[in-house]
């Protein structure tokens, strides 16, 4: 059971979270969000093991966010009717416009945790793999992204190295921010150049190794399709569509 | 699409987007920051850095496809890197590239100036506009201030991402390594310009 969301087809779990996202720009109630929120909190406690505290360190620039949203949408709202709850001299926030910030504002977190929920229970590898096998991702494409993904320290590596030779030779002695920002194009040029001689050396290599790119019928690390997962998106479902019913009826 | 691609285009494409959505990420914390202090018009100013690699890539491989396949694998890579945005980042990605796509196949995918180049920044612009009017409710904003938020991420896709992107791509075609690209096939990188 701690393991199921975990264990959830990446590709059903990637097309149900995006299908949720998109059904739910559709409501402008702040119960529906809400409601979803909570309801895919409790599935993560339920069915899966994280690291809490590391999600709410990953929560907390979105919560941020969030209330820039609230407040945004308080002051510049559309002018709407209802009823003024609170008033001060430049301007007056009516109980529909509260609603309406509220609404968003639980948007961007509802979209936040089902991303975060996504991610703490996604194998990056498998996610790639099974986007290959079940949605048909050209193999050439899925292949090359994975050869990125394992560059990724290395290019890290070499980030830190071009930072620290910079340092060395004087080249990046620069005080205000403003002015570090525009040495980024200083180390993003090496770190470009560089990249682009080793997807060159990848990709000899791969062709090498006699990777055709043609689509597969027979993978070395097969991902299934298995009835869990058309459960756990049958759950996911019921989910969203009681949080929107709930939504609107309590809106009114 | 990807019959004429070599290879090593596709392996770059995806090692820019390493790169690129490594940058991405740093600026999606950044403006996510700075928004809950002045709310969503916190991205618009720097909305065009998300659209930078559409423009550096196609002008360097310069095939149908290039504009819109880095920006989606740019933003797939971010999925894989785990963040909480997820996976509608690559929904987003793909619109953006979608948008840059469309003004170069407008041109034909023979002109690689300057001006096509913020053409292109503006397209990514006036697409993910939509599809952020969309998703994120702009709809509940007064207009002249959504007007104003969509000024603001035209012009940042054109000097950000057009601009931006030629000078980036400029600088590395300088440093030799983009010699068996169609950027350096094309003697002073500007095509029939």
């Amino acid at each position: 059971m701690k393991h199921l969301l975990n264990d959830m087809n990446p590709s059903f779990k990637f097309v149900i979270v995006t299908l949720s996202m998109i059904v739910m720009a559709f409501f402008f109630n702040p119960w529906t969000p809400l409601i979803f929120c909570c309801g895919i909190v409790l599935l993560q406690i339920l069915f899966s093991q994280t690291n809490w505290k590391l999600w709410l360190v990953c929560m907390l620039p979105f919560a941020f966010g969030a209330f820039g949203y609230l407040w945004t949408t308080i002051v510049f709202g559309r002018a709407s009717s209802g009823t003024i709850i609170w008033s001060s001299g430049f301007f007056d926030i009516t109980d529909q416009q509260l609603n309406l910030a509220l609404s968003l504002s639980f948007r961007v977190l509802a979209f936040s945790v089902l991303s975060l929920m996504f991610a703490f229970t996604t194998a990056p590898v498998k996610f790639v793999m099974s986007l290959m096998q079940q949605m048909k991702l050209s193999p050439k494409l899925a292949y090359s992204v994975l050869v990125g993904y394992h560059f990724l320290p290395l290019i890290k590596d070499e980030f830190v190295q071009i930072k620290q030779v910079h340092e060395m030779r004087n080249v990046a002695v620069k005080n205000s921010r403003w002015l570090r920002l525009t040495s980024i194009y200083g180390m993003l040029i090496p770190t470009l150049a560089s990249s682009v001689r080793k997807a060159e050396s990848a990709a000899f290599a791969m062709e090498a190794r006699g990777f055709t790119g043609e689509p597969r019928t027979s993978y070395f690390r097969p991902i299934r399709i298995k009835p869990r997962d058309y459960w756990l998106s049958l759950l996911f479902s019921a989910l969203l569509a009681a949080s929107c019913i709930i939504g609107v009826l309590l809106e009114k | 699409m990807l019959k004429d691609w070599k290879l090593k285009e596709i392996v770059l494409m995806s090692l820019f987007g390493v790169v690129f959505g490594i940058v991405y990420l740093v600026f999606i914390h950044f403006g996510n920051i700075w928004a809950g202090i002045i709310g969503p018009i916190a991205y618009e100013w720097m909305f065009g850095i998300w659209f930078i690699v559409s423009i550096i890539s196609m002008y360097i491989i310069r095939k149908p496809g290039a504009a819109v396949l880095p920006e989606t694998l740019a933003a797939l890579i971010e999925v894989l890197l785990g963040n909480a945005v997820g996976p509608r980042l690559i929904l987003s990605g793909l619109v953006q590239g979608l948008g840059a796509e469309a003004a170069f196949a407008a041109t034909r995918y023979r002109h690689f100036n300057l001006a096509i180049l913020m053409l292109a920044g503006a397209g990514s612009a006036v697409f993910s506009f939509i599809y952020g009017y969309f998703i994120s409710g702009y709809a509940a904003l007064d207009p002249s201030f959504v007007a104003f938020m969509f000024t603001l991420r035209v012009l940042s896709g054109m000097v950000i991402a057009g601009m931006g992107g030629k000078y980036i791509a400029d600088g590395l075609l300088a440093t030799g390594s983009l010699r068996g690209y169609a950027i350096s096939r094309s003697g002073k990188g500007d095509a029939g310009a």
